[in-house]
């Protein structure tokens, strides 16, 4: 071959052997191929897509002449991360070939960070390589001289694609991958991707035809269990695990460097506060880390992580991604890690040097995530690992990608259906919902007199649809994007005559709830609150005792599927007598008195728990269907059954099962017989079961944000999200009464049904009950599965009776907190 | 359900109606807070997209009110036309169309600070247009709810909405009215409005309005 190998060079130079997996892709490129590279963490899979693209069409650069300075390559590859810290670090990493090879490629870095010097310098020419973020790729997409700036295109690379896959984002990217296909048909696409359990429909998403290459083995991985001294038979999660305190510190003791791993930012603060009150002599020593601290504070800790400063850093899932920290030894997760790939990614956060082992160590904050703990072990070796989907024809990013093409250029729909279709998601994309997406953006709606003196996209008089009215194309760059926050506040410390230094963010509710003088943790300190001033909450330093602990709203993930199953296995194993791991060993006291009291729950068998108490007549199940399947279940048994005979129920949900709680009377097995946990007419239940379309209206935020319907707002001159909150509340109370028929309401639904719920799941849930045995138990005290419910009751009650009924119930409550009239 | 609660206020008695309006008998008044008539064409002019259908059911109801209650005269207290972009909308043109069905009705129009922006309503819908106050009786109307030296105030432009929360996790906004020593609010009338949650505090009396009728908390 005549052309030079740089990768051998290169290679050769340092003494390093490629891996075989790297030859594969450069041998794949070098032929034009797409394909999915299927890699954990390491360097290696990032040189194997880069000596790929700079063997294929890197040239040496070329000699400066006096006047100016030499040219080179035009926009060649497109490196697409999901993250903006992971796009720096990445840039870096591609650069040092490049410089020491000497060739004839400018790289470049545009993310929502990036300069206006930076960005106007692109403007004029793009660099051969530009490092970006899906956002940024479609506010590219949205100029008017799109396709002529991308023409030279040859080569995108999705990087982490399984962050990317199974949201928005994802779907986002897809659009784009799409547009760019249509201008450039031989553009070549390679995703990179963690191990996940669907990789072809990970690759069929991302790409219409390409290879698979499955990278480096993956390296080993150790999981083990911090054992508490002692067991409580029954377990309640107030506490966040600080039992384990004393026990975590020796550990951290122990090892050089590590990461802890918690599942809300709120505990990762009292965890950190927790350390240092231990261990004062670590002040300096330890970190935090959180999405909601400033960028600079996180990149002070990323830094002095990679430079193997800390002994320790408490973080939430902001590290699962990102650069990787060589110094890093091991990894404890405090808590449940609620699924297997979660738990692998961030063992893989540590021991990354070749050759050195991933350690993860789960600390239980309750005994019953000794049985997790257990199972997570089996399913880690076994590598259960969960799958992910991309979202199907998600019409409010539709909507914002024919906006972006309008802007971008201008479209035609009959070109443009037949590229949305080459997009995964919108392949089977039906003509009445493109008509519906096509006269929503012209007119607002199907019918022309729907939404009088609206228009967002116009044909021009060549029938090409564009955005006529300059201000709505620059409101609408500033909404691109599928990542809707929630209204938060910046926190800064007061100084006066001036801003003081910026901490971070918080959440706009918490503020709210706050007065000022008082205290609160954030970014592991005691702060007090002096006051609140346009979207800004200052603060001063405070050592008062008692500081409220700020809650984040969030993802308070379920257990995952795959997990799960590997739970009841567990519990399976102690029926049979066979404690065979340590963690299920240390919470064996706990399985006794299950088994005595009532029975261990089983994979073909549900168990039921029927208690009668002061409270009234209540009713456990422990489907292990996670909690958003439980939430679900719960209000469709609680709808079922207030069908038969009007009551009201209570009901607490968590990650293994639900509590129903009724004060009158019930006859549970009568119900059961009777078809309450039948799967039929589920969808047609679950949505009447549903309170009033709260669910579907919280939904429909983010919708409407992504769709265009309401703006976040000039950067600058922001005003409070927390109105645009209020407004699209408003805007789906409207929606719902004059345009029953727009799309982005069933979308609404749909997305309560498909993510808030799971129906899915749900439905599989049920199905398998239908399959199996049912096992009531009548139990005269709360069994140990039984008492963490009763403990973290969530009391959402829901009843069968008018709404006039409910508000003459709500002032009766409030007659009698009242107390008797005078 | 009481589709109205009659109240005294500063000796005048006055009916809170479900439909987010006050009818003052003894003077065969209809008085409407914040209507904001042509919101959603303001917000159509800004490029998001609302559907049509707002001021009809503004206007529906205000057909029901004057049908169920003796009404001479219908008083706006400010807010009366959202945005200027409502000026010459397909709202305004239903408005005309709704004020030659009621030819006999007196219409004046406290000027709110929507109003201010918006200029004053066409004079084909036959408005009598005035700054605030407007002394009448014991009350002085107005839209802004600035206390009066002399007489009880009665405004709108809060928008006032109370959040009921029942056993277990309901949840429920209504619209209310706000009786207080000096000054009583009224709930927004349109149908496209937004609320600003008020607080129960000594003193003052709230009253819930809802389709289903008005209720006085404790």
């Amino acid at each position: 071959m005549p052309c030079p190998d740089y990768a051998k060079r290169w290679f050769a130079a340092r003494a390093w052997k490629p891996f075989p997996f790297q030859r594969a892709v450069w041998r794949a490129l070098s032929r034009g191929q797409s394909g999915l590279l299927h890699a954990s963490t390491g360097a290696g899979k990032t040189y194997a897509l880069w000596f790929g693209a700079l063997n294929a069409w890197a040239k040496p650069r070329p000699a400066a002449s006096d006047k100016r300075r030499p040219a080179m390559a035009p926009l060649t590859v497109l490196w697409i991360t999901p993250m903006r810290a992971l796009a720096a670090d990445t840039l870096r990493a591609l650069q040092v070939p490049v410089d020491e090879l000497d060739l004839g490629w400018s790289l470049g870095l545009r993310t929502g960070d990036t300069n206006s010097a930076e960005r106007a310098r692109q403007t004029r020419r793009l660099p051969t390589v530009l490092v970006t973020t899906p956002e940024s790729l479609c506010l590219m997409l949205a100029r008017e001289q799109a396709q002529v700036e991308l023409a030279s295109l040859r080569l995108v690379v999705v990087d982490e694609w399984h962050e990317l896959l199974g949201n928005k984002r994802g779907v986002q990217v897809q659009l784009a991958l799409a547009r760019l296909r249509r201008w450039q048909p031989q553009l070549i696409t390679w995703g990179i991707s963690a191990t996940l359990g669907n990789l072809d429909h990970a690759q069929q998403a991302l790409m219409p035809e390409g290879i698979r290459v499955q990278g480096a083995n993956d390296k080993t991985l150790k999981v083990d269990t911090l054992l508490p001294a002692s067991v409580e038979r029954f377990p309640w999660a107030g506490h966040l695990g600080l039992r384990m305190l004393e026990a975590v510190v020796e550990q951290v003791e122990a090892s050089h460097s590590c990461l802890l791993f918690t599942n809300t930012r709120a505990q990762s603060e009292t965890w950190y506060q927790a350390l240092l009150q231990a261990r004062p002599d670590w002040a300096g020593l330890i970190a935090l880390h959180h999405g909601s601290l400033a960028r600079e504070v996180r990149e002070w800790v990323e830094l002095a992580l990679k430079q193997g400063q800390l002994k320790a850093v408490v973080c939430t899932s902001s590290l699962d991604l990102g650069v990787d920290f060589l110094p890093v030894e091991r990894v404890l997760q405090i808590g449940s890690a609620k699924g297997v790939a979660r738990l692998i990614q961030r063992a893989g956060r540590s021991g990354h040097a070749p050759g050195r082992p991933s350690r993860v160590t789960l600390v239980p904050t309750h005994s019953l995530e000794l049985v997790e703990a257990a199972a997570a072990e089996q399913a880690v070796a076994a590598r259960r690992i969960e799958p992910r989907v991309s979202p199907q024809q998600p019409l409010d990013v539709l909507v914002q990608h024919l906006v972006t093409l309008a802007l971008g250029g201008g479209f035609r729909p009959d070109d443009a259906l037949a590229e949305v279709r080459g997009a995964w998601a919108y392949a089977t994309l039906g003509e009445g919902a493109w008509q519906w997406a096509l006269a929503f953006i012209r007119h607002g709606g199907l019918s022309l007199l729907a939404y009088p003196d609206y228009r967002r996209v116009e044909p021009d008089e060549h029938g090409v649809w564009r955005v006529p009215d300059a201000r709505l194309g620059r409101r609408h760059r500033l909404n691109i994007g599928t990542i809707v926050s929630d209204a938060a506040l910046n926190v800064k410390f007061w100084s006066k005559g001036g801003g003081g230094k910026s901490l971070g963010s918080i959440e706009e509710g918490f503020i709210a709830r706050l007065r000022p003088g008082e205290l609160f943790l954030f970014g592991g300190r005691t702060l007090e609150l002096v006051r609140v001033e346009q979207m800004t909450a200052y603060v001063k330093r405070s050592s008062g005792k008692k500081p409220a602990v700020p809650r984040w709203n969030g993802g308070r993930m379920p257990l995952s599927n795959e997990l799960a199953e590997a739970v009841v296995e567990q519990f399976e194993a102690a029926a049979r007598g066979d404690y065979h791991s340590a963690p299920l060993r240390a919470a064996k006291p706990l399985l006794q008195v299950q088994q005595a009291w009532s029975a261990l729950p089983g994979r073909n068998r549900l168990l039921l728990e029927q208690l009668k108490s002061r409270e009234g007549w209540h009713l456990f199940l422990y489907p292990f269907a996670g909690r958003l399947v439980h939430v679900g279940l719960a209000s469709l048994l609680a709808w079922r059954l207030s069908q038969r005979a009007p009551a009201s129920f209570s009901m607490s949900v968590n990650d293994y099962g639900l509590e129903l709680l009724s004060p009158s009377a019930v006859n549970w097995q009568a119900a059961l017989d009777g078809g309450l946990l039948s799967p039929a007419n589920l969808v047609h239940d679950v949505l009447a079961s549903l309170n009033a379309g709260e669910l579907a209206q919280r939904r429909f935020r983010e919708i409407a944000r992504i769709a265009g319907l309401v703006f976040a707002g000039y950067p600058g001159a922001q005003k409070s999200t927390r109105q645009v909150q209020a407004s699209s509340s408003l805007f789906f109370q409207v929606f719902r009464q004059y345009d029953t028929g727009n799309l982005l309401l069933s979308q609404a639904e749909h997305e309560v049904l498909s993510q808030e719920l799971d129906v899915v799941r749900l439905a599989h849930t049920l199905e398998h009950i239908h399959g199996g045995a049912l096992d009531l138990r009548v139990i005269g005290r709360p069994t140990p599965l039984a008492f963490p419910l009763l403990v973290e009751r969530m009391r959402e009650s829901l009843s069968s009776e008018k709404l006039a009924d409910r508000i003459a119930r709500m002032v009766g409550d409030l007659e009698r907190a009242a107390g008797p009239a005078a | 359900m009481n589709p109205w609660l009659a109240v005294s206020v500063a000796g005048a008695e006055l009916w809170l109606l479900a439909e987010k309006a006050v009818y003052w008998p003894a003077e065969r008044v209809l008085l409407v807070a914040d209507a904001h008539f042509g919101k959603a064409a303001v917000y159509r002019a800004l490029g998001q997209p609302v559907p049509h259908g707002t001021t009809a059911t503004n206007l529906a109801v205000l057909d029901t009110l004057l049908a169920r209650h003796c009404c001479e005269e219908l008083i706006f207290l400010g807010d009366f036309l959202h945005g200027r972009a409502a000026q010459g909308s397909a709202s305004l043109d239903a408005l005309l169309a709704w004020r030659h069905s009621q030819p006999h009705l007196r219409m004046t129009l406290i000027r709110g600070n929507h109003d201010q922006r918006a200029g004053d309503p066409p004079a084909a819908l036959r408005m009598a247009v005035v700054d605030e106050p407007l002394l009448r009786g014991p009350l002085a109307l107005r839209h802004e709810p600035a206390s009066h030296p002399t007489h009880h105030v009665l405004a709108g432009h809060l928008h006032p909405v109370y959040l009921l929360r029942g056993a277990g996790r309901q949840r429920l906004r209504l619209p209310c009215f706000q009786l207080g020593r000096q000054v009583t609010l009224l709930p927004a009338f349109g149908a496209f409005t937004g609320g600003f949650a008020v607080t129960r505090k000594p003193g003052v009396q709230l009253v819930l309005a809802s389709a289903q009728g008005v209720w006085a908390l404790p």
